[in-house]
């Protein structure tokens, strides 16, 4: 028999038993519910965890399409480049095993100063392929292949590199290709190369292609154990642009030299010339230019446009000085980096579209287009030059001194008589002159296959209004008239003007690209008899007695150009200095001599091109810009 | 008092034997084997389908773990009781050893050639044997004062401070909290565990000085597995992930990436009932914690069936050890407790928490067999 206390031992051990048996229940349930909770609802968000874990996604690039010329040159290809990679994990020696190949290789500095930063930026452990060198030559892979066994981690792939045959003669077209974004965290797309520039990025989807993926499996240390691809890739497809790079290669030699002759480097003299000049360029490796007085100087800069004036196409575009895009898609050295970086010329702008200049004489067809169609002159009309105009307080000057005398609206193209167009602007107006400009392609964007461009500038009264909440003064007007004041236009819409007054019928615009079909365009709306006219009188600029051309005929039987010269002031002449008399152009600093500019079309009977030069501060249109177009023209029509 | 005592005159051997035999309770043995089987088929998993190196063995130990735990079944739990003492005694005399010449710089093992055995876990087994010797002995005075508590509580902590200085605060800690339940069990006044609970939470920052720099680390790493995500956290993230990623069917037995692809530390060890969760989903998690609660429910109900306080006490106290490796190994791997290293018994690799838990069953079910009401 139990007693008392025996009984109530037996008591309070059943309550605490029930107790413990309640206690272990809810301890069992929280753990129940924990998995539940990871199980069922987070499941979601483990699993990928765990996918990420399990699985390395890779992108496989495509090869990028190529840039053809329109008779099939490459301008942009791919060349088989190796890279060494490292299959890094946390756990390697990597100072040993660089150290090691080291030893094998050579491994250029800068690439192991990258291959280090990109080791301290690897947030977790997870392995990573590693870009060591990606400039392998055949020979150091064949030095390491035959000691792999030696570095396990190690591997090569083949990659594609991006090269540019005609290197700084087209760069500024072609463009170049670059990382993805050097700010992007995204690693997947770590080490792909898209367009940054020119029609390496404006047609950068089509190049492209479409990228595949890869799928490894990968242990927790990092070991690949199975790969399949999981995306097949597209190759890029190639692009045919409309340049004729024999025609460019011509035309950039041909701009560059303007009125300079080539000499060798072989003399002290020269050599001391060349150690005092920042930025300098070579015309090659031993030799330079040199001016009428036997100084060294830099290629002349400026922008060379041809452009077929019943298509749109452009044969050629040269924007001196150029780059060249192979330095973009090597590893960037400090010195070709510097060249394009700091030199005062800025070779990385493409001054056939996106650089401006005032056009100068070469807009006076344009003003005269204006008078015509507005009727306000006939052919008839005469106006007297005595070397300058009288407007109010202030004197503008014809550029010849003494005047041209008597003259009519053609013998006042051929001469390009300043005060000519002076009297016509101011009867015309401004806006009228604005709007025939803008007619004939000034003052305006074009669909062109380069993202990099300039829209210039035409100016009128509302326009000033707007931008300085001044009325436009006459004086202006008489600028304006000569393309000289607030007037800007691209090398590309010079051309794109002539092409449209040499085509007669279709507002043509500027294309880098060929099309098998007819392309239509807009129609020009002028009185085409006045547009022959003009034409008239552009092929006086060439052929005539006083033509400002008149020295660079082409000289042909069959084949003529016609065109007009223009010369830009980029300084202001003051009265004063006038009187003391100018200072020869050649003798001022080189950033305040005067623009040459000459645009023309030829051949004067059914024309088939037009062109525009600009010779940045390289002296007259007549002497320097208009040569080089006669010459390339030769050059065109085999001549 | 209505023992059951043995009488060997009349019969013969072999009649005792299959009677005995009858009474044992054959739910409790089905869950072991069932256990011991998902041990094997995980371990076979968890060594990318091989026998070799874990899976095997485990087969080895859990025949010879079931051939001792019958043969315990047979012996009359008296025998228990009788060498209680004795068996504490050596199991502290073993623990000092262990400190003195343990193997490796953590001293958990001793080694009898290639057997390495920890004493720890049988230091589990004597506490609850002495413990119930001891209220057994001192029901017969009173229970419900103070003072009988306090050679219990010295009992108690004499093996659990040894084995916290090894140091495994894990084991440590499962053997106070162990003895404790037991003092709870037997009836140790509500106000004394307020008492003790409200002293032993004011003491956590005098422990926390006396922790080692790695169990400070592990318990605010529990806090915030993230603040190491590749250290100590990662075990923990890791083991995580292979759960959450089961989902309700799992991703099928032998195919779990996790740990295929090794990033499930200790797989075949602590973190084994991670893998099981991966392989076969919720579902089969929770299917081996119903299975352990199966077993753990028989052994209480034995435990509530019994006569005396000693045979109330010992399968008490094995079935809430039981209870405290599943509790803790599971909340260890899903993330509810500290990383403290504890096995899962019967299915983790590793022969000591296995032979502690047959011998602990064993004993059950001896008293099973030879301690009831007639």
């Amino acid at each position: 028999m139990k007693n008392k206390s025996q009984k109530k031992l037996d008591q309070t051990v059943s309550r605490r038993f029930l107790f413990l048996s309640l206690f272990k229940g809810s301890i069992i349930g929280t753990i129940g519910w924990k998995l539940f909770d990871l199980q069922l609802v987070e499941n979601r968000k483990y699993e990928k965890l765990s996918d990420n874990n399990q699985f390395n996604y890779r992108i496989i690039v495509p090869e990028r399409g190529r840039i053809l010329d329109r008779k099939m040159r490459l301008l942009a290809g791919n060349m088989d480049g190796f890279s060494l990679v490292l299959n890094w994990n946390k756990y390697l020696n990597v100072h040993q095993i660089i150290k090691n190949i080291s030893k094998i290789i050579v491994l250029n500095e800068k690439d192991i100063n990258n291959f280090y930063n990109k080791i301290r930026f690897q947030k977790n452990n997870f392995s990573k392929q590693i870009l060591i060198t990606k400039n392998l030559s055949q020979k150091d892979v064949a030095k390491l292949a035959v000691r792999i066994i030696e570095f396990p981690e190690i591997s090569f792939s083949m990659s594609k590199r991006r090269v540019y045959p005609q290197g700084i003669i087209a760069g500024h077209i072609t463009g170049y290709t670059g990382p993805y974004s050097k700010n992007v965290e995204n690693t997947s797309l770590h080490g792909i190369d898209v367009g940054r520039r020119g029609l390496e990025k404006f047609f950068d989807t089509q190049l492209r292609g479409e990228f595949g993926r890869k799928r490894n499996e990968v242990t927790s240390k990092g070991y690949v154990i199975d790969s399949q691809i999981y995306e097949n890739t597209k190759p890029g497809s190639d692009i045919q642009v409309s340049l004729d790079m024999k025609l460019q290669a011509f035309a950039v030699e041909r701009l560059q030299r303007g009125n300079y002759d080539l000499a060798f480097v072989d003399n002290e003299n020269i050599k001391n010339q060349i150690s005092k000049l920042k930025n300098f360029s070579y015309v090659s490796n031993n030799q330079v230019y040199i001016n009428k007085k036997k100084k060294v100087v830099n290629p002349q800069s400026g922008s060379l446009i041809v452009m077929d004036i019943n298509n749109g196409e452009i044969l050629c575009s040269v924007s001196s000085p150029g780059f060249d895009p192979n330095i973009f898609t090597k590893d960037l050295e400090v010195d070709d980096w510097n060249y394009v970086k700091n030199n005062s010329r800025s070779p990385l702008l493409n001054r056939s579209m996106a650089g401006v200049y005032p056009p100068g004489s070469t807009i006076k067809m344009a003003v005269a287009l204006a008078a015509l169609e507005s009727g306000i002159i006939d052919y008839k009309t005469r106006f007297f030059c005595n070397g300058s105009k009288e407007l109010g307080t202030s004197k503008f000057h014809c550029w010849a001194k003494d005047g041209h005398g008597n003259l009519n609206l053609m013998e006042a193209i051929e001469q390009s008589c300043d005060v000519f167009f002076y009297e016509l602007g101011l009867k015309v107006g401004i806006d009228k002159i604005a709007l025939m400009m803008k007619k004939l392609g000034l003052g305006q964007y074009y669909d062109i296959q380069i993202h990099d461009r300039a829209k210039g500038v035409v100016p009128n009264i509302k326009w000033k209004l707007k931008r300085d909440g001044l009325n436009w003064s006459l004086g202006e007007t008489l600028n304006a008239s000569i393309g000289q004041g607030y007037i800007l236009t691209t090398p590309l819409q010079l051309v794109t003007m002539v092409s449209r007054i040499a085509n007669g019928k279709f507002a043509v615009n500027p294309s880098l690209t060929i099309s098998s079909e007819n392309k239509k365009f807009k129609v020009l709306n002028i009185n085409n008899e006045h547009l022959n006219f003009i034409k008239k009188a552009m092929e006086k600029v060439v052929v005539g007695k006083k033509g400002t051309a008149k020295n660079y005929k082409i000289g042909s039987k069959n084949i003529e150009m016609a065109g007009k010269t223009g010369t830009v002031q980029v300084v202001r002449i003051t009265e004063l200095e006038r009187e003391q008399g100018l200072i020869k152009n050649e003798d001022r600093p080189w950033e305040k001599r005067d623009h040459a500019l000459f645009v023309g079309y030829a051949p004067t009977i059914n024309p088939k091109y037009a062109i525009s030069v600009v010779v940045e501060h390289g002296g007259s249109g007549s002497s320097v810009a208009a040569p080089i177009a006669r010459d390339v023209f030769k050059h065109l029509f085999k001549l | 008092m209505n023992r059951n005592t043995n009488k060997f005159s009349s019969e013969t051997m072999i009649t005792v034997f299959f009677s005995k035999l009858l009474k044992i309770n054959w739910i409790i043995i089905l869950c072991l084997i069932l256990l011991g089987l998902v041990g094997v088929a995980s371990l076979y998993s968890a060594a990318g389908s091989d026998w070799n190196p874990w899976a095997r063995n485990h087969l080895i130990r859990l025949i010879f773990g079931f051939c001792l735990m019958f043969f315990i079944a047979f012996i009359p739990s008296h025998f228990f009781m009788k060498y209680s003492v004795l068996s504490f005694i050596l199991g502290v005399f073993a623990l000092i050893l262990v400190k003195i010449i343990g193997s490796g710089s953590v001293q958990r093992w001793i080694s009898f050639g290639s057997i390495n055995f920890q004493p720890s876990e049988i230091m589990k087994l004597a506490l609850i044997l002495i413990l119930a010797k001891y209220f057994d002995h001192i029901s017969k005075i009173q229970l419900n004062k103070l003072i009988p508590y306090i050679i219990p509580i010295l009992i108690i902590m004499i093996p659990g401070f040894l084995v916290i200085s090894q140091p495994d605060l894990g084991t440590g800690l499962t053997i106070i909290l162990l003895g404790l339940s037991i003092l709870f069990f037997v009836g140790i006044s509500m106000k004394f565990v307020i008492f003790s609970i409200l002293i032993s939470i004011s003491s956590i920052p005098f422990i926390w000085q006396q922790l080692y720099e790695y169990q400070k680390n592990r318990i605010l790493i529990f806090l915030n597995p993230e603040m190491d995500s590749l250290g100590s956290g990662y075990q923990i993230i890791q083991s995580k992930i292979a759960i959450g990623s089961g989902g309700l069917f799992g991703k099928g037995y032998l195919l779990g990436t996790q740990s295929r692809l090794n990033y499930l530390p200790e797989k075949h060890t602590d973190f084994i009932f991670t893998l099981i969760s991966e392989e076969l989903g919720f579902l089969g998690s929770i299917s081996i914690i119903l299975v352990f609660c199966l077993l753990i429910t028989s052994i209480m109900k034995i435990s509530f069936k019994v006569e005396s306080l000693f045979s109330k006490v010992v399968v008490f106290g094995i079935g809430f050890l039981i209870f405290l490796y599943l509790s803790l190994n599971i909340g260890m791997v899903c993330g509810l407790l500290p990383v403290v290293g504890a096995p899962l018994p019967l299915v983790s690799y590793g022969g000591t928490s296995l032979l502690t838990v047959l011998i602990g069953v064993g004993i059950v079910l001896s008293i099973n067999i030879h301690d009831k009401k007639v």
